[in-house]
């Protein structure tokens, strides 16, 4: 057998010879992490991964502590955001076409449950959001030197429910407008804002009031005085560009301000 | 030194503070124009809601002691006539703004959402709703037809009911 | 069983006693949790618990109505919430138990002995790879196995009985029970979110950072608790699955019946003042009329921290009662008042005047809460200031 082969056939060399190709070694610039020094340098040298440490103390690793919160709320927003995207291939955000294309995704169109996949995650990210703030609050970290990411996790929180929020009406069935009709309402009621709420009716020129059903917060959020067409765009709109947008923005600082802060929390 | 301070020219402490002032209030006041100018993008000039006034007919239409729903699902309205009047009552609850059903056999209007009863005046009576329905502002047209304008509202614990407008002799 | 169901059902409908008795059990779970957590935590007591919990549920999934509402797809994650929040609260107190016993014997927290370093690759990876390798599995099968619910098409004329709000935000429409919209909607939420931020500026203790402690930092933990556990996730699942149609409340094994009516008579205060009590009319004035109420709010948000903050009696007088030879648990319910304001007028001095009287808002914003609750069940409370000709309600 001429030697080249003979190589090839044997697993462990041909490993060997793959990885010492410039093509490999361009991509991987250290060796198999076996080593502490290559282990080392596979953490640091992959833009993912060195979110992460290179070394942490042991207890930050127990499930029983972590709970593994924060961590999968990231996994769910990157399903969403995948499973999302898959979806804006069939949905159209106008009265005429939105429930029509709930229909199609789920009769119609393959992989039947990519729209379920979306929705269940959705549910279970407030879920483990929760749980993660949970958590937190438990173990005290939250403390100095970590005020500031504590903060930043509270505008999360707030961020991805109104994000869910905006995804609820999409699917434009009695379900969607009438819960929506009811969570804009309270729009109405801001204080001086809204039309209905207090002090609105002082803010007046004249005869002319100033904060009326036309102009107030609730017009502002819905771009009309009922949740119609203008309301699904402006959620749609929301709901795939504006939320993510700064959500991921607040994700960046949150994980940035973990590793500032002294990583994972624990007994000084 | 000195021909700068003869041309004017020389930097006073006072001077430059001015300067600065000056350049980050213009900084601020054009960041403050550019939010604003965001807000107002928001809000469009002309929204597409259903029509804010219609004519409903001719007063004959109406009978006496009844609540007419065909303005309902179209304009969110009931025209009601009294034995006096006619007056025009919206159909969006004032607790939380769903639509209210008006049950025939037991005259008086329903809320779904959370359980509020009006009179078929507008008064509330049951649930939690805070305020009776608003009643809307109701004229003649030069043809003789019910104008029914949704701009102008009347609110009962406002004492608006008494008000020209707010309903019609008939 | 079938008398057990009735039995049930019959305490829930009704608007007063069903939440009553789900919030005292709420909240007297807290209490017990905080006061005895080191025996109910043991794996003997939890783990008893976590059966009389499945087994009640699973019986109970044998009733028409109860699987009606539990199994409706939307409902599901609520039902996950119930077990999760039950599961963490446990596995978190436990934690707790055992690291006090720990410091009381002068030891380290357990986290504290595994400091040692260990490199994240693979370890850490590793632990992240499976989680969400098992998490994908589990969404796939919860995909394939309940549908995500599609209604009939929007229909702007026709509202559907009950209409509820998305399920995290059901504890704000239970709320809307109680408060008028800008209250329910706009403060009470803020508040919660600046009162979230506020946390780790008006917390000054710096013990129990980075491990679990309960011993440490009662009051925090405590009052935690009660906002998450005994209010807002009760108010989610009381919400979802006991209020229906009219919003009216029904038994977990109860037909939802649209035509089932209560009526509900609900009095201003002003009413009760000028009205019922007085035996006057109410006066025109507005400001004369909502007088009471004012004075009422005022008392409640200005006068109560400082009343709190300063000893103005300088005896024990929670020690007196202690010691005064009632029967133990009576004299315990009689002192309880005055050990919370000697606890309080402690915290002040600790706190200083800023961090203590923004403390004293939010947790008295929390507080406004069950206090309006209990005031609607028992004397038909509406509002304390009612002010509609300015949409002005408290």
């Amino acid at each position: 057998m001429p030697k080249p082969l003979k190589e090839l056939l044997d697993p462990r060399q041909a490993a060997e010879s793959v990885a010492s190709t410039q093509v490999w070694k361009s991509i991987f610039r250290h060796g198999y992490p076996d080593s502490p020094r290559n282990r080392a340098l596979t953490m640091i040298s992959n833009v993912f991964l060195h979110l992460h440490p290179i070394r942490m103390k042991k207890h930050g690793l127990r499930l029983r502590y972590t709970w593994c919160m924060g961590g999968l709320t990231f996994f769910l927003f990157l399903i969403e955001t995948i499973t999302g995207l898959l979806l804006m291939f069939y949905y159209r955000p106008t009265p005429e076409y939105a429930h029509y294309d709930m229909q199609y995704l789920r009769e119609d169109v393959p992989v039947g449950i990519t729209r379920e996949i979306h929705r269940w995650a959705a549910h279970a990210m407030v879920i483990t959001v929760w749980l993660h703030m949970f958590r937190v609050f438990l173990t005290g970290s939250y403390k100095p030197p970590r005020e500031f990411n504590w903060g930043i996790g509270v505008f999360l929180l707030v961020f991805t429910l109104l994000l869910s929020f905006t995804g609820y009406l999409l699917p434009w069935d009695q379900l969607a407008i009438w819960a929506i009709t009811v969570g804009s309402n309270m729009a109405r009621a801001t204080p001086f804002l809204g039309h209905e709420g207090p002090g609105a009716s002082l803010l007046k020129i004249g005869d002319l009031n100033l904060v009326h059903a036309g102009d107030d917060a609730k017009f502002g959020l819905l771009g009309g005085r009922f949740v119609g067409a203008p309301a699904l765009l402006r959620f749609y709109v929301l709901h795939c560009v504006g939320f993510p947008l700064l959500l991921a923005t607040l994700i960046a600082v949150h994980f940035w301000r973990v590793r500032r802060d002294g990583g994972i929390s624990g007994p000084a | 030194m000195a021909d700068a301070k003869a041309a004017g020219t020389e930097t006073t402490r006072r001077g430059a503070l001015a300067w600065l002032l000056g350049a980050w209030g213009l900084f601020g006041g054009a960041c403050a124009v550019g939010a604003g100018a965001m807000g107002r993008f928001l809000f469009p000039n002309v929204s597409f809601d259903p029509p804010q006034t219609f004519k409903a007919g001719y007063t004959s239409d109406f009978e006496v002691g009844k609540v007419d729903e065909r303005f309902k699902a179209k304009y969110g309205v009931w025209i009601v006539r009294n034995d006096e009047e006619i007056y025009v009552l919206s159909t969006t609850c004032t607790h939380l703004g769903c639509q209210p059903n008006y049950l025939e056999a037991e005259a008086k209007i329903k809320c779904p959402c959370h359980g509020s009863g009006f009179k078929p005046t507008g008064i509330n009576f049951e649930g939690p709703a805070p305020r009776p329905l608003e009643r809307f502002r109701i004229v003649l047209a030069e043809d003789g037809q019910i104008l029914v304008d949704k701009t102008k509202k009347f609110q009962y614990e406002l004492g608006q009911w008494d008000q020209p407008e707010a309903f019609l002799k008939v | 069983m079938g008398f057990l169901r009735d039995l049930v059902n019959a305490i829930f409908t009704g608007p007063t006693l069903g939440p009553v008795l789900i919030f005292t059990i709420s909240v007297g779970g807290v209490l017990a949790l905080l006061r005895w957590y080191r025996v109910l935590t043991r794996p003997k007591v939890a783990g008893a618990a976590l059966v009389a919990a499945v087994v009640a549920f699973a019986l109970s999934l044998g009733d028409h109505n109860f699987r009606l509402i539990v199994a409706k797809p939307d409902n599901v994650p609520i039902v996950m919430l119930f077990f999760l929040v039950g599961f963490f609260t446990w596995l978190a107190l436990r934690q707790a138990a055992l690291n006090d016993e720990r410091i009381e014997q002068g030891k380290p927290p357990r986290e504290a002995e595994e400091s040692e370093k260990s490199l994240t690759w693979p370890d850490l990876v590793y632990i992240e790879f499976l989680s969400t390798v098992f998490v994908t599995a589990a969404l796939l099968l919860w995909s394939i196995l309940l549908k995500a619910p599609l209604e009939p098409p929007s229909n702007p004329t026709e509202t559907p009985n009950p209409s509820k709000a998305p399920w995290y935000f059901l504890g704000l429409q239970e709320m809307l029970v109680y408060y008028d919209p800008w209250m329910a909607g706009v403060v009470l939420p803020s508040m919660i979110i600046v009162g979230l931020i506020a946390v780790p500026f008006i917390d000054p203790n710096s013990k129990g950072s980075g491990y679990y402690t309960l011993k440490e930092r009662k009051f925090s933990i405590g009052m935690f608790l009660f906002g998450f556990v005994s209010l807002w996730c009760t108010m989610i699942i009381l919400g979802t699955f006991l209020r229906g149609p009219n919003w009216n409340f029904f038994g977990p094994f109860q037909r939802w019946d649209p035509h089932l009516l209560f009526p509900l008579v609900n009095v201003d205060l002003s009413e009760y003042v000028w009205v019922h009590w007085l035996g006057v009319g109410k006066p025109n004035s507005i400001l004369l009329r909502e007088m009471p109420g004012f004075l009422a709010v005022i008392a409640y948000v200005v006068l109560v921290p400082p009343l709190f903050a300063k000893r103005l009696i300088p005896v024990d007088i929670a020690a007196k009662i202690r010691g005064s030879g009632l029967p133990k648990a009576l004299g315990e319910v009689l002192a309880a008042p005055f050990a919370a304001k000697a606890f309080f007028a402690e915290m002040y001095q600790r706190l200083g005047f800023v961090r203590y009287n923004v403390l004293m808002l939010l947790v008295l914003s929390m507080m406004s809460l069950p206090i309006k609750m209990v005031l609607r069940w028992t004397i038909n409370l509406k509002y304390i200031v009612s002010i509609p000709e300015y949409f002005f309600n408290i």
